[in-house]
């Protein structure tokens, strides 16, 4: 446990009752350096009300959601601070005392305005940007003004049984531990987007067998337009891999990458989508199976309650590592395949 | 587009029109339960039954999005039920209960879901709801979370793995050498101080511990040691006294037995000392000048040995207060902060005098409590994982049909458990029952109905003739209760044959194990059966008993060589092993017999031995020093 004297507002009596249960999992500063935060979450759909509840119950300071959507019939169906006899009033009017009522401790802010309005001033508080369920352009926008200010952005959607998640922390440098191995960890490259700065060992104090290796790393990330015009798995992959790979990896790429409204795409114009992605990707076309390009092609931007309690807890859970300072966080493109549970990391 | 759009694109019309006819039943409304109230809801089950023991604690509120300050103290079933009333479009049955109690979910309640999804805390519940669903042979979804790291395991009877199908862990145990004579490490002195000093001064019920019966493992030979310790044990019946006659005054001479006399005892074994640096003991000196000392308040600070003392000598004037009015017997509780101080400053002096590291009060209530950390992420991962496969083990995903249970994926958090840098989930696919299996595989299964009067009527011998004939059984059979693993026929114990069910205390939940004791000419066995009798109404079969249709396959029982090396996996350590490489022993229980039921208790070659030894475990936390082995619970 780390102690709580290192931080500068230390956390009072009734906190540490109350989070108990995570405090013993990420220690008192990290509860600390949260409740210091602050978070724009963009979109309160399923994914943003997962997201939502998530780094509410565990004590977030300061949390803005900005969404300007009128409750429609059809988010009942994934949706849970929200009822029927809200439909038709603004979703942030109908959830705002339902989201507080989870932990009257955070400070909230409800914007109705719309995404469109808001200039580059308006991110510049913020610590930490969540956008969710937003179409490409969108999304290369608004990445385009975290970048500016230097602020860490998460992004995420979901198409039914699908999900992704993209993550751009600019530069980050982040600390972990683990049980030493007969492999020291070397100091370098280990990956695309990640090098190994310095390595240390301690000591376990009860146990003096156990010796931790605690190792530093530095994250380079790519802007989501970055990201989606170079993706590639050139050589990464060997022939187990890429029989393994997900249909859904280049079929969300593809959607991504396609410049068009959601339903706009059929089968065929979806496929060969697909197909030009899976070049891209570097990755044969067979990969792409053809019940996986009906699925994308009538789930498109569907949202699905488990599927957003699964991707939301995700992307909640690296929100409050890197907030608290604990573990590496995601790097930077992971897909979610719904049939098969599958759900696996690319460093693009 | 109405609420349910998103699903039917997803399953289809058809398959959601099934969905909103099917009933599921949630075991838990804690952290994954109300995570999967949720995700049910809003995936459109028809209806949902919840079950629950428990009331609300505050330190749920981090992560049981479904409550709030206000419902601390109240029961967690209904309170979430009414908390999901404004998005709910389901029919929802909450209770507050015990799953395991057969009066309030006898089987053919359990009978009326199409699916149960677990979101349970302890091993012993989710053996059981495995069992159920064995019997029943209905779909199971058994997940859990501990931190960081989840799991979920779906189980399709028959096609796939059970929950018992793989080992589980079992609750650490010490021997009782290093918690009493050699600690090492801060939790051996948290489990002297809680499982033995506590128990020693404050609980009523001390007759286990003064029984040192010679037949225990100690983790050591040495007779000077086990002398000792035994010797140890009586004296503390005077400290016991100081504090009945709330004798504050003589607080002091508990610490300077415990923490002077006591060790320096203990250094006179030189044995023990060849190996090990030696304990410090304090002295009077500086137990007399600590005692008026100034006190910290602090739970998360590291408190000086003066501190600790002075601590140790308030909480005990506090417990002595308490100790009367609470009928001379107070029982040690995590959120208990006066037992939770003492265990705490108890165990630190003793760590002080072994050269172990000292904790802070809020970390023994960690090892001391069991607390596992728990956070609302990875609930709400598991949760959303049970239930999209619940979808998949139900077949309701027209594109990805589920032939068998094998086509299927479990499912745990790979990354956040450090297992895999490039996946966050790992989903292997579903073995097949593991054929070593003493749940699912190594017996046959089925529901006996039988009436209250069949119960009254119907005599052992004459149940076991009509199993006999039913199933093919020779005539050497045997049959035990494995709710107590008491041994109701076999070749050499008949007196029980005469009396009727009821007689030989068998009811509506009660499990039975009918086995072949004789085996063919050609030394091929039945297998044993295991029976679930489940009391029906007269109206509800022909006669005062029904038997089920089933085939009972014969097997050739391994060679007992084979058994002894460890090949049949029960699914916790074998009892018969003694040791395994971490030190843990556990431990035989001595056969008993009980005089007025005529009944012997057996250990008996059941394959059940799985619940028999959680159910030893469990006891040996009461009978500690009997069985030579303390139980951190």
């Amino acid at each position: 446990m780390e102690p709580s004297q290192a931080t500068a507002e230390r956390l009072t009596r009734d906190e540490i009752d109350l989070y108990d249960r995570q405090i013993r999992l990420w220690g008192m500063a990290a509860q600390a350096r949260m409740r210091s935060a602050k978070v724009l979450l963009i979109g309160l759909g399923s994914l943003g009300t997962e997201i939502c509840k998530n780094v509410v119950l565990c004590g977030l300071g300061h949390l803005t959601i900005l969404d300007d959507t009128v409750v429609q019939e059809e988010d009942l169906g994934s949706q849970f601070f929200i009822g029927s006899e809200d439909v038709g009033s603004l979703k942030l009017e109908s959830a705002k005392a339902r989201i507080q009522d989870l932990n009257p401790r955070v400070h909230l802010s409800f914007d109705t305005q719309s995404i469109e309005s808001k200039d580059a001033d308006f991110y510049k508080g913020f610590d930490l940007v969540i956008g969710t369920e937003l179409n490409t352009s969108q999304m290369v926008k608004l990445n385009e003004l975290t970048r500016k200010y230097n602020i860490p952005i998460y992004l995420a959607g979901s198409n039914g049984l699908f999900a992704y998640i993209f993550v751009d922390l600019i530069q980050f440098d982040a600390e972990d531990e683990k049980l030493k191995g007969s492999q020291p960890t070397e100091k370098g490259q280990i990956s695309t987007n990640t090098e190994v700065t310095e390595v240390k060992t301690r000591t376990d104090e009860d146990d003096d067998k156990k010796v931790f290796e605690v190792i530093n790393t530095r994250h380079h990330y790519k802007s989501f337009q970055q990201m989606i015009k170079t993706a590639s798995l050139e050589g990464r992959l060997n022939r187990r891999q890429i029989k393994r790979l997900s249909s859904a990896v280049p079929l969300t790429l593809a959607l991504l990458r396609a410049e068009h409204e959601i339903g706009q795409l059929n089968f065929l114009t979806l496929k060969e989508k697909a197909v030009e992605t899976c070049r891209q990707l570097g990755v044969p076309e067979t990969v792409l199976n053809d019940t996986y390009v009906e699925q994308f092609t009538k789930q498109e931007g569907v949202q699905f309650a488990p599927v957003s309690a699964i991707v939301g807890g995700a992307i909640a859970q690296d929100v409050i590592n890197i907030l608290g300072k604990r573990q590496p966080p995601l790097s930077n493109f992971i897909v979610f395949d719904g049939i098969t549970l599958d759900m696996p990391i690319f460093e693009f | 587009m109405g609420r349910e759009s998103s699903i039917t694109r997803i399953v289809g019309p058809e398959n959601y029109a099934k969905l909103q006819q099917f009933k599921c039943l949630i075991v838990g409304a804690g952290g994954i339960g109300s995570e999967l109230l949720k995700d049910c809801i809003l995936m459109g089950f028809g209806e949902i039954h919840i079950v629950d023991l428990d009331t609300i604690d505050l330190s749920n509120l981090n992560r049981q999005f479904l409550f709030r300050q206000k419902d601390i103290k109240q029961p967690k079933s209904t309170t979430a039920v009414k908390a999901v009333q404004h998005f709910s479009n389901s029919k929802l049955v909450p209770y507050q209960g015990n799953v395991m109690d057969t009066n309030q979910f006898p089987l053919h309640w359990f009978d009326q879901f199409d699916i149960f999804l677990n979101g349970l805390d302890n091993l012993a519940a989710r053996r059981y709801v495995n069992k159920i669903s064995q019997f029943l042979k209905k779909p199971l979804i058994e997940s859990g979370t501990s931190g960081f790291d989840g799991y979920i395991q779906p189980i399709l009877p028959g096609n796939t793995e059970c929950f018992d199908c793989t080992k589980k862990e079992t609750p650490k145990t010490f021997p009782v050498c290093t918690i009493r004579s050699t600690p090492s490490q801060p939790i051996h002195c948290i489990v002297w101080a809680k499982n033995f000093l506590f128990n020693q001064l404050f609980t009523s019920d001390q007759s286990s511990t003064t029984g040192d019966s010679d037949g225990n493992d100690w983790g050591t030979d040495d007779k000077e040691e086990i002398e000792r310790i035994k010797q140890e044990t009586n004296e503390l019946h005077d400290l016991q006294q100081i504090v009945h006659h709330q004798d504050k005054v003589h607080i002091t001479d508990i610490l300077k037995k415990l923490f002077v006399k006591d060790i320096e005892k203990l250094l006179q074994l030189d044995n023990l000392w060849k190996s090990r640096a030696k304990p410090t003991p304090l002295t009077d000196d500086l137990i007399d000048s600590a005692k008026d000392g100034h006190d910290s308040t602090d739970l998360n600070a590291i408190w000086s040995l003066e501190e600790q003392i002075s601590q140790f000598i308030n909480v005990t004037e506090k417990l002595m207060d308490r100790i009367v009015e609470e009928d001379y017997n107070i029982e040690f509780d995590k959120d208990d902060q006066d037992t939770l101080v003492f265990v705490a400053t108890a165990a630190n002096i003793r760590s002080h005098i072994f050269g172990i590291p000292i904790k802070t009060v809020f970390d023994i209530k960690q090892i001391a409590g069991n607390i596992i950390p728990a956070i609302a992420t990875t609930n709400a991962i598991v949760a959303g994982l049970s239930t999209l496969t619940a979808l998949r083990l139900l077949n309701f995903l027209p594109y990805a049909k589920t032939n068998s249970g094998l086509d299927v994926n479990m499912a745990f958090t790979a990354r956040a458990s450090n297992l895999s840098k490039d996946r966050y989930l790992s989903n292997p696919k579903l073995a097949p029952p593991n054929c070593n299996c003493a749940v699912c595989a190594k017996v046959a299964r089925g529901v006996v109905k039988i009436t209250e009067k069949g119960l009254e009527k119907l005599t052992l011998s004459q149940l076991i003739d009509l199993l006999k004939k039913k199933y093919n059984y020779p005539s050497e059979t045997s049959l035990i209760d494995t709710s107590d693993q008491r041994l109701l026929v076999d070749f050499d114990f008949e007196d029980l044959l005469d009396r009727t069910l009821s007689q030989a205390k068998l009811h509506d939940g009660s499990v039975i194990l009918f086995s072949d004791e004789e085996g063919d000419e050609s030394e091929m066995y039945r297998k044993p059966l295991e029976i679930y009798l489940d009391v029906v109404e007269e109206s509800a079969i022909n006669s005062e008993i029904e038997l089920p249709a089933l085939e009972i396959p014969l097997f050739t029982p391994p060679k007992q060589e084979e058994e002894d090396e460890g090949k049949e996996t029960s699914t916790e350590e074998s009892p018969e092993k003694e040791e395994d490489k971490n030190g843990i022993v556990i431990l035989d229980e001595d056969e008993g017999k009980d005089e007025k039921d005529g009944t012997t208790t057996k250990r008996p070659r059941s394959p059940d031995q799985t619940e028999n030894d959680s159910k030893r475990a469990k006891t040996s936390k009461n009978h500690n020093d009997e069985n030579g082995v303390i139980e951190l619970d």
